[in-house]
């Protein structure tokens, strides 16, 4: 038995060749993304940046990038119950936003969930934002959680930023897909993080 | 099996984790106290307490009570809850009673994290308890005279 096992590992790529040519395609496209996020200038940086802000305005995120409230849906109406900030993001009292929301989306109440579901903080209000303004809040450490660019791409990745491409029901997900989206904050990092006026 | 603390009580129930907690506790567990009035979190009828914080039962998922003290109408006890039910039954808030099981919960929280609320307070976090009789004008006198009990 262990001998055919070991036979069988020895075999390994050269009796795959297809398995070969796939790793070969991936290993070339993905140096071919990092030469191009290594060599971002200026330029490609704002050309990202001008798909990313779609993103950051889409209902997904701009919803609880809110000052008091959080809007709800993807028409963007006041959030039904009311309900506000509070001291620490989290709502009030017995309206508070764990006391509705899971850590993950129900499809029976159609209520979405993430971790650490809340509004933003107050620093990080979006809504009423240029394109240029919110570029120019994105990437100050004062009012961004103190994240460097590297960072902020981490933190695209985070499970509450990731619900925005798993919504659940009636919702609609960020188009962008999230791999493209952490690409172009790449590029938007490597050049610079340029903004528009 | 999913083990869940109901009322200081402990449960083994053979059930999903994503099933709405308030079909545990009432289907599983008998407790019908808790009501269904809309199963989208938008009515308040079937808040219970997680840890003392509310808790809307009809959105909140089994999986997410687990190791989590349950508390429903049936089982609050404490001088918030006496103060607030006492208010209740002094001024003769209840009508046709289906939502006050959610109303006299939600009360207890909001008096638990302020026990002086004003109107805006009592406002913004009975803001989920809706109440077809329209007993709100009596609930809110009841939150007052129960801060006022509690002071």
């Amino acid at each position: 038995m262990a001998n055919r096992n070991l036979y069988r590992t020895n075999q390994g790529l050269r009796a795959r060749p297809g398995v070969l040519i796939v790793l070969l395609i991936l290993l070339g496209t993905r140096s071919a993304v990092w030469g191009q996020t290594q060599s971002a200038g200026a330029g490609d940086s704002l050309a990202a940046w001008g798909k990313i802000v779609t993103v950051l305005q889409h209902p997904r995120c701009l919803n609880c990038h809110q000052l008091n409230s959080p809007l709800q849906g993807d028409s963007r109406r006041m959030h039904i119950p009311h309900v506000v900030r509070g001291a620490d993001s989290h709502g009030v009292g017995p309206m508070r936003c764990g006391n509705c929301h899971n850590d993950s989306n129900n499809l029976t109440s159609r209520t979405p969930g993430a971790p650490e579901w809340s509004l933003a903080p107050v620093s990080m209000l979006w809504q009423g934002l240029s394109s240029g303004d919110l570029c120019r809040m994105l990437k100050d450490p004062a009012r961004n959680g103190k994240r460097s660019p590297e960072a902020l791409v981490e933190h695209m990745s985070s499970p509450l930023v990731l619900w925005g491409w798993n919504p659940g029901p009636g919702l609609e997900p960020v188009p962008i897909p999230h791999a493209e989206f952490i690409n172009l904050m790449k590029v938007w990092a490597a050049g610079g993080t340029a903004c528009p006026k | 099996m999913i083990t869940l603390n109901v009322n200081g009580e402990s449960h083994q129930l053979d059930v999903s984790p994503e099933m709405p907690l308030l079909w545990a506790i009432r289907d599983k567990l008998n407790l019908t106290g808790t009501k269904f009035g809309c199963g989208h979190a938008m009515c308040g009828a079937c808040v219970v307490h997680l840890d003392g914080e509310a808790a809307r039962s009809c959105s909140i998922m089994v999986g997410e009570a687990v190791g989590k003290r349950i508390t429903t109408i049936e089982g609050i006890s404490g001088p918030v809850a006496e103060a607030v039910t006492h208010a209740w039954q002094s001024l003769d808030v209840v009508q046709c009673g289906y939502c006050q099981s959610g109303q006299i919960m939600s009360a207890i929280v909001l008096l638990n994290e302020n026990k002086n609320p004003t109107d805006e307070d009592i406002n913004l976090g009975m803001e989920g308890n809706i109440c077809r009789c329209g007993t709100y004008l009596r609930i809110r006198r009841a939150i007052h005279q129960a801060a006022k009990a509690l002071a």
